[in-house]
Order: structure tokens, then C-alpha cells, then sequence
């Protein structure tokens, strides 16, 4: 794999070089304004600066008392929840039937199932709205749901494929030929091997509710506060230090449970 | 068998046609409406976004603004999925879960964190007039250089996984092979790699041009809302004007705008297989 | 196996949280519940420090603040007319209040059940709902980089603040007052804004940044991307209780407001806690907090004596109060859309 000559070989250490110092600033870049937001969290006076004024946990004491920020965060967790499971249960049933169609009718729906990640979530958020007002009804907490469902859904649907690819359909007929019915086998043979696939893609979809801001832009309202959105109104109107600690303890718990999604869902591996 | 797997697909075919398709139809009803009622059709919604140039101008320059972020992503992306493909298996795991963290971090945190990295007194301009590169501090917060790095980061993770998942699929040996016969690295990037990993490159580039477009959170809290793009704009006519045909106009406008590029990236993906064998 | 304990352990969680959900959403919060607007800046920091526990005290009931400018309450009730809207009590500022009781968006003030309605100053009382407090405008300075206060609104067209003057957008009530106010100085009036346009595109080389919303004015600020602008009284004392280095100046042309007030939204989903809530901002004790710095919210209770930096260059008595400027929200109001799409077209920079 070197090449022929044992001297050093400038040329390739010099793509190497640029390529891995490249990577290098990019990784900086990409976790530099996390840990940015966290140390500045931590500063003892009230003002977003970096490097801190002192430094003190002040901050998130003081969001103990945020009690608006963590009525919109039970919100947030709520209907990411709700989404997440309506997600995996619909998104699961459809990968099955869509891996095992080799029509164009399956292929259509895969495309379909996944055209939320490619429109505008904006978009399809004002055109929820509207319907909903067409409908006559206004916007609910069970409608925001069924939204972030629509623009979860197609995370599940593609991890949970990998995994149906990866089955090997032999097992199947064996299973069938040792006469298990097809929810047996679905529970005893199928659901075991693509468990982590759906397992990863749910916690996305998790997180993607969580996080969502185009579509809770339309169905959430004063009433439905969701967390997202009252971070960004609140960064849009004040210069409050308890917004970046909020961000801080964001930042840590998405490590938290990233670091868990790898260890129980094996997370990096599925989204190879 | 076939049509009885198929069934499975029917409770989530039914959800997408009710809460997704609908009111894809009813948007563009509306945006064909002379009112919120929808009582009489007309396209003059879809005549004043065109003919004048306070709204087309932002259409353009929201596209540019995504091509921007998108090429700024393909420039640290790209080097960051070719070192994380070549890497022994215990570093890819570490690399790739620096890479996915970002995504999984909420927008708002992200976007608030470049707030403080941006501005005035700020981490970059600090670090800038010290090292003595420039004497003024630079204005970075509410332009649209400062929009187009913090989509960059905030959507890298969307470049970065495509490319590597095809480069993971890609057989060695053909880089090998390259080497081997004479070509430096530089060379073989340039001929062999990088036709290679083209179709992920392309999906990378499709995924990252969506999401900036469409990045509300960005666009607002790091542009200003001077800076007014198309997502603000439908925003604003939508909730702030309460002009809901028009809002809807834009909407559909928006929607072909994402889906035009879209098409086009996808039409490069056509054409490489071809150059990628030769 | 461990894979399947820790994913029995994942189930049950997942379980307990899907029951904890089926506790109504708001429930987290014990009790009743409303929705209050408020504005952003100093007044969504005074209510949510003194006002919130003081009505929660009071009912024992929770509220939940959104952050809305008046216009958009306003466009938020229109879009909701009809059923039940998204907030109970609705804060606007004087021009608005004349456009949602004509559209019959909040109701009538019921002074009856009103403890503290009596004791407001004559001026701030109406039927339609009590003034809570005035806005002043002035021109915000730092103090740092320019140390005699400008006397007059001329001189943010002074060559030599090239680039670090700051501008708000028309969609806040600070923009629409400051383009009324060099309107009537430069010989216009509401029916003719040509003078004010003038002035604008005359000010445009000296302006350095036009903040989108008052929080992204307040960023100006505290990055030091501006030096002088108009500002509103009452933010400019907040900025200062948060180590930001700005001051006000009222110019020799004398203080310019508006009221501003509290109203019960119609078909609110608690109509009397909302009454509730007002009152409680009309109580002397609220007033007196909000008073004092870093909000200096101007009390419109005649219980309440005026004191701190209001008295240094606003008013030194409640006489004083009614004597401040506003303008003729009537003629003024109509125009206001066309004055927003003209200031974004032509106001760019």
C-alpha cells in the first residue's frame, strides 16, 4: 500500500497533512461552541461573555426556578415521546412491508415516507396549520404530534431497512417452515435482529421531535409552549444567561444519552 | 404474498394522506385563493411574488445562501469523512460520534452558542485582533458570511455521513490498485476517490442544501431578520400578517425551489456512474 | 443476558414516562393555569420576576408569559377569532388597543372586580383595560465612547458617529414612535411621512445596524456595534443593570410616549383569573418593585411615589406623567402596514 520508494513520500503526507488538518479545525469546529456555551454558562455575572466573568453555578441553580422553561421542556418531552412510539410502531410496519415488495407500488412509498426530510418542514408545518383550520379545529397537542410524526418517521423508516436488508431471508423460511405463525415470527425471529436498528431510529426520531422547531412554529402555540421555540424567543428578546445554561445542561444530556444510544443501540454503527 | 406485506404499509400510508398530503393540497389551494376563506381562485399571489423584487430577491438569495453553506460544507466535510473511512475502527467510532453529536444537539443551543462566538467581543474576533490579523473587530453577527459558517457547522454532520458511508462501501483495492500503478495520492484523490464517492457527495450535498435553506433558527438568530429569507418571509406573512394565501404562495414557491436544485443534484448522480467506470 | 436486562430496564422507563404522559400536559403545573402576553426586553424580565409570583400568590394559580410584540398579538387574535385564543390577556400598547376594540378582540375592562382600578391616576384609566405604564423614548448613548449627552435627535445625523448609529425595525412600537417623532420635527404629520423618509435615507451612512427586534437591538448594544440610537427608557435602565454601557438622554424637544396597558382577551379560556392578573399589576406593591432599578417601569397607581432615575429626567411628579407627549394613534394607525413595507424597502442597508 506505500508507495515503491522508501524515502519519504511528500506527496502523500502532504494530502495527508491537509486532509487531517482539515478534519482537525473541522472538529474543532464542530464541538468548539458547545463546550463554548457551557463554559459560559458558568460565569458568576450576567453577561454572555467568553471568557467568563468568574465562575459559579448561579445559573442553574436559578433554572429551578425557570418554572415556564420547564413546563415547555415536560412539553417537549411529552411529544417527543409520543412521536418517537408512533413513529417506530408505523414506521416498523411500513419498513417490513416496503423491504419485502419488490414493486413499484413499494418503492413509491418509500419515496413518499421519506419526501418530509427533503420538503420544506416549514412549509408542510403552515400547510398543517391551514388544514386544521379548514377542518374547523385549532391547534392541539395530539396535531403536534401527528406533525413531528410526518417529519420523524422517515428516520426509523431508514435505519430499520438497513437492518431488513441485513436479515437473512433464510431465517425467515425456517422459521416458517418450523410452522410459527407470522407475528411469532415476527416477534421471536425479526424484532430481535432488527431491534437496534429501530432502537437507533427511534431515538433519533427522538431527538428530532425534541428539537423540532419548523413544524412547532405552526401547531404549538402559547398554550403548547415547546422548548425549542421558547429558547429561540427568549435569545430573540433578552441577553439572559439562564438560556445558555439551559443550553449547557442540553448539551450535556444529549451526550448523556448519545453516549447510552451507543452503548445499548450500538448508534454509530447503524448510521454507517 | 407480495399484496399481503403491503398491507403493513397502510396505517402510515393512511396518516401521510391525511396529515401530510392533504394539507399539501390544501396549501395549494389557498395559495390560489383570493382570501383566507378560499372562496374565489387567482394566481395573482404567484404575479406579485415574481414581479416584485423585494421577494424575489429574497427567493435568490436564500438559493445562494444554501449553495454558500453547502460548498463551505463540502470543503471540511469531505476531508473529515476521508480521514474517519481510513481510520483504525476504535478512532472511526470516536470520530463519527464527534460528528453525529452536533446533530443531535438541539439548533437553538447550537446557533446560540456562534451568538457569543461572533460577536463584537466575541471568541473569533478576540482570537483575530490578538494574532494582530485585523485592528477593527469584525463584523461577523447579522451578515451573511456569519450565516453561512454557522450553517456550515450546523449542518456538516448531513455532508459528512453520506460521503462516508458510500467511501466505507468502497472497495480499497481500486485505490490501491491506483497507487500502485504509478499515481501519487493527489492524482489518485482526483481520479479514483473522488469519482467514487461522488454519489455520496451528491446525497451529502442534496441533504445539506435542504436543511440550509430551510434553517429558520439560523437564519434568524445569526441574520438578524434584516436578513430576510424565505422561511422568516413565510413566517412573517403567515403568523406576523396574517396573509395566508400569500404566505401559501411562498410556501409552494419554496418548496419547487428546494425541489428544482434537488432534481438537478440528482441528475449529477446520472451522469457519474458513466465517468466513474471509464 | 445484559442486552436483555438493560433493554427491559429501557422498556420500563419508556413505560413510565408513556403514563406520566397521560397526566394532562399542563398538569405539571398544580392547578389552574393562564396565558398572559408581555413584551420582550424589560417588561417580559419585570413580569416574570415580580409579577408572576405576585399573582401566583395571590390565586394560586400558574401562568405561562409569551413573548409577543403587540402587533402580533394583535395578528394572533385576528387568526383566532371566532374560538379560543391563544393567550388570556392581551399587553398593548396604545395604538393597538384602539384596533383590537374595534375588531372586538377583548372586552371590556370589568372595573367592579378591579380592587386597584380606583386608585390609578385619571389619565391611565380606560374601559377597554387600565394603563399598567408608560414607554418614553429618548436616545440611547454610550457612555463610554461619547461623553457629553446629545441634546437633541439631530445628533444621531452628526458625520462623526459614521456607521455606529442604530436603528429598530417599524414592527416595534420604539421604531414607529421615533419615525413619528423626526416626522413632526421635520414639519410633517400623521397624514404625511415624506419628511421622516427624507431623514431616514439622509440618516442611512451614519447607521451602523438595524436591530430586527428589541432583543437583537439589545445585542447591538452590549457587543458595541452601536453607539447611539434611539432607545425606550425603560430597556436602556435594564441594559445597565446588566453591565452594558448605555444611558439615556431625553433631547430638549421634551419626552415622547405612549401608554401602555393590560387587557382581558374575549372568549379567554379563565376570564377572571385574567382580571386577576391585571389587577395584580396594579397593585402599589407590584408597581413599587417594578419601580425600582434595574426596570424603572413608570407606576401609573397614585399610591406610588416616584422616585429613581425616572425623576432625573422624565417627571418629578404625576402631574408631570400626563403632561409627557404622544401622538394621534387614530390617524397614525391605518398607515402602519404601508409604513413597515416602505421602511423595509427603502431602509436597507
Amino acid at each position: 500500500m506505500q508507495s515503491q520508494n522508501s524515502i519519504i513520500d511528500w506527496e502523500a503526507m502532504s494530502l495527508r497533512f491537509v486532509f487531517t488538518a482539515l478534519t482537525a479545525i473541522a472538529v474543532v469546529f464542530l464541538i468548539g461552541p458547545s463546550l463554548i456555551v457551557i463554559l459560559t454558562s458558568l460565569t458568576a455575572s450576567q453577561s454572555l461573555k467568553f471568557p467568563p466573568d468568574g465562575l459559579s453555578l448561579r445559573w442553574y441553580v436559578a433554572l429551578l426556578n425557570a418554572d415556564q422553561m420547564q413546563q415547555a421542556a415536560w412539553t417537549s418531552l411529552v411529544v417527543a415521546f409520543w412521536a418517537a412510539v408512533l413513529s417506530a410502531v408505523l414506521g416498523t410496519a411500513a419498513a417490513l412491508a416496503i423491504s419485502r415488495s419488490n414493486s413499484t407500488a413499494g418503492r413509491a412509498f418509500d419515496m413518499l415516507f421519506m419526501s418530509p426530510l427533503l420538503l420544506p418542514a416549514l412549509a408542510f408545518g403552515f400547510a398543517a396549520l391551514v388544514f386544521i383550520y379548514q377542518l374547523g379545529l385549532r391547534p392541539s397537542i395530539p396535531f403536534l404530534v401527528l406533525g413531528h410524526v410526518v417529519v420523524c418517521v422517515p428516520f426509523v423508516l431508514r435505519t430499520t431497512l438497513a437492518a431488513l436488508t441485513q436479515l437473512d431471508p433464510a431465517l425467515l423460511d425456517a422459521s416458517a417452515s418450523l410452522g410459527a405463525s407470522r407475528w411469532m415470527t415476527f416477534r421471536r425471529v425479526i424484532l430481535p435482529l432488527i431491534g437496534r436498528g429501530v432502537g437507533a431510529g427511534s431515538f433519533l426520531a427522538f431527538m428530532a421531535s425534541f428539537d423540532n422547531v419548523p413544524v412547532s412554529l405552526f401547531l404549538a402555540d402559547e398554550r403548547t409552549e415547546v422548548l425549542p421555540i421558547h429558547l429561540w424567543q427568549q435569545i430573540e428578546t433578552n441577553l439572559d444567561v439562564r438560556t445558555a445554561a439551559a443550553s449547557g445542561l442540553i448539551v450535556i444530556l444529549t451526550l448523556l444519552l448519545m453516549l447510552l444510544a451507543e452503548r445499548f443501540a450500538g448508534l454509530t454503527r447503524q448510521m454507517r | 404474498m407480495q399484496s399481503g406485506d403491503l398491507k403493513l404499509v397502510l396505517p402510515l400510508a393512511a396518516l401521510f394522506a391525511v396529515f401530510f398530503i392533504a394539507p399539501l393540497c390544501v396549501l395549494v389551494v389557498m395559495s390560489l385563493s383570493t382570501d383566507a376563506e378560499m372562496h374565489r381562485l387567482t394566481v395573482a399571489h404567484y404575479v406579485k411574488f415574481f414581479t416584485d423584487a423585494f421577494n424575489y430577491s429574497i427567493l435568490w438569495n436564500t438559493i445562494v445562501l444554501g449553495v454558500k453553506a453547502t460548498l463551505l460544507c463540502l470543503l471540511f466535510g469531505y476531508p473529515i469523512a476521508w480521514v474517519c473511512s481510513r481510520a483504525k475502527s476504535r478512532w472511526q467510532a470516536v470520530l463519527l460520534f464527534l460528528v453525529i453529536l452536533p446533530i443531535m444537539t438541539s439548533v437553538v443551543v447550537r446557533t446560540f452558542s456562534w451568538i457569543v462566538i461572533l460577536g463584537r467581543q466575541g471568541v473569533l474576533n478576540q482570537i483575530a485582533m490578538g494574532l494582530g490579523l485585523t485592528s477593527e473587530p469584525l463584523r461577523l453577527l447579522f451578515t451573511e458570511f456569519g450565516v453561512v459558517i454557522v450553517l456550515a457547522q450546523v449542518q456538516m454532520p448531513l455532508m459528512v455521513l453520506p460521503i462516508l458511508t458510500v467511501m466505507s462501501k468502497t472497495d480499497p483495492n481500486l485505490a490501491d490498485a491506483s497507487r500502485a500503478l504509478g499515481a501519487g495520492e493527489w492524482r489518485t484523490l482526483w481520479k479514483v476517490t473522488l469519482p467514487l464517492s461522488l454519489p455520496g457527495v451528491i446525497a451529502g450535498c442534496i441533504l445539506t442544501y435542504s436543511a440550509s435553506v430551510t434553517a429558520f433558527v439560523t437564519q434568524t438568530l445569526i441574520g438578524g431578520a434584516r436578513l430576510v429569507y424565505m422561511p422568516l418571509h413565510i413566517y412573517q406573512q403567515a403568523i406576523g400578517a396574517n396573509n395566508w394565501p400569500f404566505a401559501a404562495a411562498i410556501s409552494i414557491i419554496f418548496m419547487f425551489a428546494v425541489l428544482i436544485v434537488v432534481y438537478l443534484l440528482n441528475l449529477l448522480t446520472q451522469v457519474t456512474p458513466a465517468a466513474a467506470k471509464s | 443476558m445484559t442486552n436483555r436486562i438493560s433493554r427491559r430496564h429501557l422498556l420500563g422507563a419508556g413505560a413510565a414516562l408513556g403514563a406520566a404522559s397521560f397526566l394532562p400536559v399542563s398538569g405539571f403545573a398544580q392547578g389552574k393555569h393562564l396565558v398572559a402576553a408581555t413584551f420582550p426586553g424589560t417588561w417580559n424580565e419585570a413580569h416574570r420576576q415580580y409579577l408572576a409570583p405576585a399573582f401566583t400568590k395571590r390565586t394560586g394559580a400558574s401562568v405561562t408569559q409569551s413573548i409577543l410584540l403587540g402587533n402580533d398579538q394583535l395578528s394572533r387574535l385576528i387568526a383566532a377569532k371566532g374560538g379560543k385564543p391563544p393567550f388570556d390577556v392581551a399587553l398593548f400598547d396604545r395604538p393597538q388597543v384602539l384596533d383590537a376594540a374595534k375588531q372586538g378582540l377583548i372586552a371590556e375592562y370589568p372595573v367592579a372586580k378591579s380592587a386597584n382600578y380606583k386608585d390609578l391616576l385619571p389619565e391611565f384609566q380606560d374601559k377597554w383595560g387600565p394603563c399598567i405604564s408608560m414607554q418614553i423614548i429618548g436616545i440611547g448613548y454610550n457612555p463610554k465612547k461619547i461623553k457629553t449627552p446629545p441634546k437633541s435627535w439631530d445628533a444621531l445625523w452628526d458625520p462623526q458617529y459614521k456607521g455606529r448609529v442604530g436603528l429598530t425595525a417599524l414592527n416595534s412600537q420604539l421604531g414607529i414612535a421615533f419615525l413619528a417623532e423626526i416626522n413632526r420635527l421635520r414639519g410633517g404629520n400623521e397624514g404625511n411621512f415624506e419628511p421622516a423618509f427624507k431623514a431616514l435615507r439622509e440618516l442611512l451612512p451614519n447607521v451602523g445596524a438595524i436591530g430586527a427586534n428589541l432583543g437583537a437591538y439589545a445585542t447591538l448594544w452590549q457587543q458595541e456595534q452601536v453607539d447611539i440610537a434611539p432607545y425606550n427608557f425603560n430597556f436602556v435602565q435594564t441594559l445597565k443593570g446588566k453591565d452594558v454601557p448605555v444611558e439615556l438622554s431625553i433631547p430638549t424637544t421634551g419626552p415622547v410616549g405612549w401608554t401602555t396597558s393590560m387587557h382581558v382577551v374575549v372568549n379567554a379560556a379563565e376570564p377572571d383569573l385574567a382580571v386577576q392578573y391585571i389587577d395584580t399589576h396594579l397593585d402599589p406593591v407590584v408597581q413599587s418593585a417594578m419601580l425600582k432599578p434595574p426596570y424603572d417601569v413608570i407606576p401609573t397607581n397614585s399610591k406610588v411615589k416616584l422616585e429613581g432615575a425616572i425623576t432625573n429626567s422624565i417627571a418629578k411628579s404625576h402631574a408631570d406623567l400626563a403632561k409627557i407627549r404622544s401622538f394621534e394613534w387614530e390617524k397614525l394607525n391605518p398607515q402602519r402596514g404601508a409604513l413597515i413595507e416602505r421602511f423595509n424597502r427603502e431602509i436597507k442597508l
